[in-house]
């Protein structure tokens, strides 16, 4: 079996510390130096795409995943490991990369084509469908410093989506331009696969890895610590996130070092940690199967680690594959909490009515601290439950629809 | 192999982004151009203002003897190359650095910076080379002579002594910034010991008034000196290469070649750091 991209045990470690301290160093291969402190941005990944596959690597800041992109790009080079791009490569890491504002569209262009690889042959034979893609009309020939972001943006996309690549890596820069422009760049990177290319989608949004990758990896503090499909991932990403802090935490020598370098990740602060979370219906009973319209009960849990003062009590509602379906906190709601002191055991609860349609839903349950600045502790999917005996409507809200018909009136007919 | 994988040559990458290359000389020359007034003929204006200035100098203050040929050529036909010399070293020492964006994010073969920043001043000595021939047109100096296949053998190794210090310097000013503030110290002293306001003769005066002729060839270690005064033979004086120009052709060689090993060598590294 062929792949377009393997990724092998690939580790990338930079030494800690300002920045060189001495000629000597530049010189000295990474490795040979005994004692020196690492940071392992990437540690041990490994994956392997054929083409028309496509992953997508989600991760909070920090994870790896932008150093995986240089890593794959050859920007910078692992400290151990195989990597194996085969085929033209292209990537989306900047839109517009090399771009100069006094230069026209059209210039720019040629630029930032011939960076992305391609040739002046190449670029004028695809500059009519680059500029269709865009849409930008005559402002081709206008300099970029007077386009808008959006044109920019789509300029920038336009160009790399023809590159025409077997490899294609896409980094956040979806987020720029406006929603019917995401949905044409999409249907392109659809396009591109169907053709063969491979797709790489890195990104802290969950939709999109959805909407586009049909594998998903999640990241960590440089390991891989989830994969399966895109779904899977989104749905997985708050759980690992969460076990894999807690395991850091409770691991944890607490290192000044590593914070100074910003490479200290908390993703939660574990003053308290969520010990329970259980649905009950309207007569107390303890339920995971509801009928649509129900009323029911969230009862959330937790353990007291430090004192908390009024944190912020949230849960939410979410279908299987990741789609929000209620989302709901105290601060939102603008109800006041109590303070909470090291050693209590705390307990919400939350009363809500399930209109609902038939199908399964994850609850999740989350405590932040009052000032929102940290999450104390977060689990996304801390129980399933089932809605049954619906009407037939689909969708996410059941509306509980009644149907009349006007009497016939035989006088107009 | 703990690589990317790629099955072209490091020549074989640069010479497959020969398009870039264009493109981003382009850039740079259309950039420094964009808005002003004057456009390239700011090419034609340092190179000129500075021989004016010499010439004033060296006319009405301080007599040099340059005999038959008029200052004002004689300073210009060495400030025209020199400035291309001292021009392209500064910036493209600077090229990494100016554009690190791009360099942490997106690979191509990254000596295209640096070479780009020489090809894009080259631009600039073509244009005040032509105004080098109305001046010697004006003075009536021959033009177009046999000797003038010269020129671009001795551009070629110009060029190699640029590029070759180019790479070392923007290599290492990505770790260490004091390389540009060094680098544009030592253009300012090696313009003196190089004979551009001056004439070599002057220098051969002054050895001999010491009996000390052996130090010429000392003088002549430096590449530019043997570079200036074989231009100066072809455009002024109608005559063949000047008799160090064969080692200034080997310095230049081995610096180009120690300049894009190292480069090459550092290349990885230029992006981790930030």
């Amino acid at each position: 079996m062929n792949y377009s991209i393997e990724f092998n045990n690939i580790i990338k470690r930079y030494k800690l510390g300002k920045t060189v301290t001495s000629v000597r160093d530049v010189f000295r291969n990474i490795g040979s130096t005994g004692q020196a402190e690492y940071h392992y941005a990437v540690n041990d990944v490994s994956f392997q795409l054929k083409p028309g596959e496509s992953l997508g690597i989600i991760g909070p800041n920090g994870a790896g995943k932008t150093t995986t992109l240089k890593l794959l790009s050859g920007v910078t080079k692992p400290t151990s490991g195989l990597i194996n791009v085969n085929g033209r490569f292209s990537a989306l890491i900047e839109l517009g990369a090399g771009f100069h504002p006094d230069l026209t569209g059209r210039e720019n262009v040629y630029l930032n084509g011939t960076i992305l690889g391609m040739s002046r042959a190449e670029i004028n034979e695809r500059f009519d469908d680059i500029l269709d893609f865009a849409g930008i009309g005559d402002f081709i020939d206008t300099p970029v410093k007077r386009y808008s972001s959006g044109m920019y943006a789509r300029l920038g996309f336009s160009i790399a989506a023809h590159v025409d690549p077997d490899v294609l890596l896409v980094d956040e820069v979806l987020a720029v331009g406006d929603f019917a422009f995401r949905a044409k760049c999409y249907k392109r990177m659809d396009d591109l696969r169907a053709k063969g290319t491979s797709l790489i989608f890195v990104t802290h949004d969950m939709d999109a890895v959805r909407r586009v990758c049909d594998r998903g990896m999640v990241m960590y503090s440089g390991k891989s610590v989830f994969e399966g499909t895109s779904a899977e991932a989104v749905v997985a990403y708050s759980d690992v996130i969460r076990k894999a802090a807690k395991k850091a935490s409770q691991e944890a020598i607490p290192s000044n070092k590593s914070t100074e370098n910003g490479l200290a990740q908390r993703v939660m602060s574990f003053a308290a940690d969520i010990t329970n979370v259980s649905m009950f219906n309207s007569v107390g009973d303890n339920v995971t199967t509801f009928e649509p319209g129900d009323e029911a009960s969230i009862v959330v849990t937790f353990d007291v680690n430090k004192d908390m003062e009024s944190p912020v009590c949230a849960f939410s509602i979410r279908q299987p594959d990741g789609t929000m379906v209620y989302d709901a906190t105290t601060r939102w709601l603008d109800i006041d909490t109590p303070s909470y002191k090291a050693g209590e055991q705390g307990k919400v609860e939350y009363k809500v009515r399930l209109n609902l349609v038939e199908g399964v839903y994850n609850v999740g349950a989350d405590l932040a601290s009052h000032d929102l600045s940290c999450y104390i502790d977060r689990v996304e999917q801390a129980m399933g439950f089932a809605i049954v005996n619906g009407t037939g409507a689909k969708g996410i809200a059941d509306l509980q629809t009644a149907v009349s018909f006007g009497e016939k009136d035989m006088e107009t007919a | 192999m703990t690589t990317y994988s790629s099955n072209r040559t490091q020549l074989g990458q640069l010479i497959a982004h020969k398009d870039l290359l264009i493109s981003w000389t382009g850039r740079i020359v259309k950039a420094r151009y964009q808005q002003s007034v004057l456009g390239g003929l700011w090419a034609v204006v340092q190179p000129l203002a500075l021989a004016l200035i010499f010439t004033a100098v060296f006319t009405f203050v301080v007599r040099m003897d340059t005999g038959e040929i008029p200052y004002i050529i004689f300073s210009y036909s060495a400030l025209v190359p020199w400035l291309l010399f001292e021009q392209s070293i500064s910036s493209s020492v600077q090229s990494l650095v100016v554009n690190m964006g791009l360099v942490s994010k997106i690979y191509f073969p990254r000596e295209i910076l640096p070479m780009a920043e020489v090809a894009a001043r080259l631009v600039d000595f073509l244009i005040a080379f032509v105004v080098l021939i109305g001046f010697m047109l004006y003075y009536g100096r021959p033009i177009f002579t046999l000797n003038w296949i010269f020129l671009p053998v001795i551009l070629i190794v110009q060029l190699s002594l640029v590029l070759g210090i180019g790479l070392i310097g923007s290599a290492l000013n990505v770790f260490f910034r004091d390389v540009s503030h060094v680098v544009i110290l030592i253009l300012k002293v090696w313009m003196y010991a190089t004979p551009i306001i001056y004439p070599v003769s002057l220098v051969e005066a002054q050895l001999a008034s010491r009996g000390a002729e052996n130090l010429l060839s000392l003088y002549f270690i430096n590449p530019m000196a043997a570079i200036i005064e074989s231009y100066r033979n072809v455009l002024l004086y109608d005559s063949g290469l000047n008799e160090y120009f064969g080692l200034a052709a080997i310095i230049s060689f081995v610096v180009l070649a120690f300049g894009y090993w190292l480069f090459k060598r550092l290349e990885f590294n230029f992006a981790d750091i930030v």
